[in-house]
């Protein structure tokens, strides 16, 4: 090595830190700017004054403040945790399983938690328990997503190989979603359509106690991911090359696999199963990005997956306004065409 | 943690590796000195890949013990392994979006703090070891971009910023081409001189293994058929065993295989030595003609060469003149061949004799190729007719495809070309 390695390489590094600074802001600054949009717009028109002047107010039992601070602030910032959690869960997976294509709900982990939740919503099982509790809801989403994580990982350790994976999962997800099938076809009229609503995936009737185990539980886990992402970055060499380097593979694995499950199925209790986001965003922000490096990309992707999803659910309730589209819809016009593009540009390989 | 800094940096005591607690490799007794570079040689299948993963512990052993710098491999703390041991694999593994820089600097995990910062020194290793792999230039290129042999040697660095004093290589030089072969093993050579690292990897090419290797181990049927230096170990019928060969034949002098050819022609007489022969024996065995030869001094490079390739061979003592009753012995085997060539080989008072030989088979009607200039004066003075010239490789293999004589009774019955 020489000195001329040394005197490039503060410039370099100072470059190669400005892309990713550079993106972070302008993510950010779109991030806030559909916030306070999802805040402003709906079927309820108010001008841009009245909206100040509510957010200034304490809530109050006013129409407007009624309509701003209970349902339009929450749904907003219930979209903003909800793109970034399934970004994180999907970042998760794909490192993982070293598979680009693969997401929560790819892998059939929300049918495996709206199978769950169905349970929970469409029969007595929950009788005595209070009904919609975000907790209980939470923890059978959760339980139904690892359920299928496990029986999909059986399955990929024998089998192996990136398109049996995906085979694998989309198996699962018809097994959970015949299941579901049956348990509505046997459901009371009443439950049925609550369900159904929650189905179609929608960030609309979130209540502050949801918003609060969002920001307090996925925050922790967000946290706790941020701290591994070296274990994660060392994870982009694969197991083998990982144990290697002295990670504790089987302690980290179930790290992961705890970690995704848990984001995504507190997000699939709550909004319903919501598709793509989980696996496009990770591709948008690590192109965006430029790096595979963890470090960046788990903050990265977590406010990727909030400028998209706010910006699909202000699409989903805004273009055909009165009439709300179902979330999943919107997010499948975005995110398909971003993963046949990334096959046909061979970024990816399966 | 107390590891010993003298010793054995790798000794294994009545290990037995494999899957599921079914050994399939037993009883491997051996130890790695520091700056040692160990071959494990074997067919496809023998375990050498089990053995490696056994010692990176990615496997668990199904017996016995592994001790790392003295200290017990299991017991040391995965950290702590990493900063000793580093190694690379074959699974082709390509991130995307990575530098080969952002790559390398993967293997400073062991030395990092908790999210893996990179400090000055980190750095410095980083780019130390992508200059002992000659990959300074890659720096910033991506590590999804690089031709298979950039990539190995990227993957050579990484383990190397792990500032391991062992490396452990699972075919470091399959799948790359001639140049890369080279380049990486030199690589792995140097770092073991230089550095001290010790090298376990496991090879196909034998000839290489025993160029660069301190120690190799035969590995074959669920055992280590043998372990030492290449120069003790590394023999015709030990290469031959592991393998299974019949066709190809190592030899330790020329510290190469020589490929047999199927013999469906049939015999030439090739009066040889002094090198001049080996380049002949080898197009007739490639055109699958049986080979005489004589008379050529034992250790000269013919005698090798003959002796590999399953020739028969007249031959004096080292440094001995050719001789009356060599004379005799070949011009019996002479008198067997369907034609006899003439190497070219240098004359001097040692070997005149061998010219005689040539005069003689002319004077017995035998044809003769020979790939001497044909204004030699003592071959002009035989004026034969049964006498022809090749001036180059070329004319003779062509004489050799289009007169090819077909193979006399004795060819076929006679077990000449089995080595004795």
């Amino acid at each position: 090595m020489n000195s001329a390695d040394l005197t490039i390489n503060p410039a370099r590094s100072s470059m190669l830190s400005r892309r990713p600074l550079l993106v972070f802001l302008l993510l950010g600054c779109a991030a806030l700017m559909l916030l306070l949009l999802n805040i402003a717009i709906g079927s309820v028109q108010y001008s841009f004054a009245e909206i100040i002047a509510v957010l200034q107010a304490p809530p109050n039992a006013s129409t407007a403040g009624t309509i701003i601070w209970n349902i339009r602030i929450p749904r907003a910032i219930a979209a903003v945790f909800g793109g970034a959690y399934l970004a994180a869960a999907g970042l998760l997976l794909q490192i993982y399983f070293r598979n680009p294509i693969v997401g929560p709900y790819i892998l059939g982990i929300s049918s495996g938690a709206t199978l769950m939740v169905s349970f929970v919503m469409l029969t007595t099982v929950s009788a005595g328990l209070t009904m919609f509790s975000p907790y209980l809801n939470t923890l059978a989403a959760f339980v139904g997503a690892y359920a299928v994580m496990l029986v999909v990982l059986a399955i990929a350790n024998r089998v192996g190989g990136g398109a049996t994976l995906l085979i694998v999962g989309l198996m699962m997800g018809y097994l959970c979603g015949a299941v579901t099938a049956i348990l509505t076809a046997l459901a009371e009229k009443e439950k049925i359509k609550g369900f159904v609503l929650w189905q179609l995936g929608s960030f609309s009737g979130f209540k502050w106690d949801e918003i609060m185990l969002l920001l307090v539980g996925g925050g922790l886990i967000i946290g706790l991911l941020y701290a591994q992402s070296k274990p994660l970055n060392a994870f982009l060499l694969g197991e083998e090359y990982a144990a290697s380097l002295g990670v504790n593979i089987r302690r980290f694995r179930l790290l992961i696999l705890l970690c995704s499950c848990a984001l995504a199925g507190m997000i699939t209790a709550m909004a319903g199963p919501v598709a793509f986001i989980g696996m496009a965003v990770p591709h948008m922000a690590r192109l965006s990005f430029g790096t595979s490096d963890n470090r960046i990309l788990i903050p990265g992707a977590c406010l990727m997956g909030a400028v998209v999803t706010s910006l699909c659910d202000l699409i989903a309730r805004s273009v055909m306004a009165p009439v709300e589209l179902p979330l999943s819809a919107i997010t499948a016009f975005f995110g398909a065409p971003i993963v046949i593009t990334l096959l046909l540009k061979q970024r990816v390989k399966l | 943690m107390s590891l010993s800094t003298t010793g054995p940096v790798l000794q294994v005591q009545q290990l037995s590796v494999g899957y599921n607690k079914s050994a399939i490799l037993e009883d491997l007794n051996f130890s790695c000195e520091r700056g040692q570079f160990i071959s494990l040689l074997g067919p496809n299948g023998a375990g050498k890949t089990t053995l490696l993963r056994t010692l990176s512990r990615h496997l668990p052993p199904v017996s016995g013990a592994i001790q790392v710098r003295g200290k017990a491999l299991a017991k040391l703390r995965a950290l702590d392994l990493a900063r000793i041991m580093a190694v690379v694999l074959t699974d082709k593994i390509i991130p995307p979006l990575l530098t080969v820089e952002e790559f390398v600097a993967l293997g400073r995990y062991p030395h990092t703090d908790y999210l893996g910062r990179l400090r000055a020194k980190d750095r410095n290793r980083i780019y130390a070891a992508l200059d002992d792999v000659h990959a300074s230039a890659l720096r910033h290129r991506q590590f999804s971009d690089l031709s298979d042999g950039e990539r190995q040697k990227v993957l050579i660095a990484r383990a190397l910023a792990q500032e391991p004093q062992l490396l452990l290589l699972d075919e470091p030089t399959i799948h790359l081409d001639l140049r890369h072969r080279i380049e990486v093993m030199t690589i792995l050579r140097d770092l073991c001189r230089d550095q001290g690292i010790t090298v376990v990897a496991s090879l196909h090419d034998v000839d290489v293994a025993a160029k660069i290797s301190d120690r190799v181990a035969l590995i074959k049927n669920s055992s280590m058929m043998a372990w030492g230096s290449p120069e003790s170990i590394l023999n015709a019928s030990s290469v031959a065993k592991l393998y299974d060969f019949d066709q190809a034949v190592f030899d330790s002098a020329l510290g190469g295989l020589e490929i047999r050819g199927q013999v469906k022609n049939g015999r030439a007489f090739v009066v040889g030595g002094l090198g001049s022969g080996a380049a002949v024996y080898r197009m007739l065995a490639k055109k699958g003609f049986a080979i005489s030869t004589g008379v050529v001094q034992e250790h000269d490079l013919d005698f090798h060469v003959a002796r590999a390739l399953g020739a028969e061979c007249v031959s004096v003592g080292p440094m001995e003149a050719v001789n009356g009753a060599s004379t005799a012995q070949a011009l019996r085997a002479l008198a067997a061949c369907d034609f006899v060539v003439d190497s070219g080989f240098a004359l001097g008072p040692a070997n005149m004799a061998n010219a005689d030989i040539i005069t003689h088979a002319l004077v017995q009607g035998k044809t003769v190729l020979s790939l001497r200039k044909e204004s030699t004066p003592w071959l002009a003075q035989a004026k034969s007719s049964t006498l022809h010239f090749c001036q180059d490789a070329d004319q003779f293999l062509h004489f050799l495809d289009s007169n090819a004589p077909a193979p006399a009774a004795h060819s076929s019955t006679d077990s000449l070309e089995e080595p004795s």
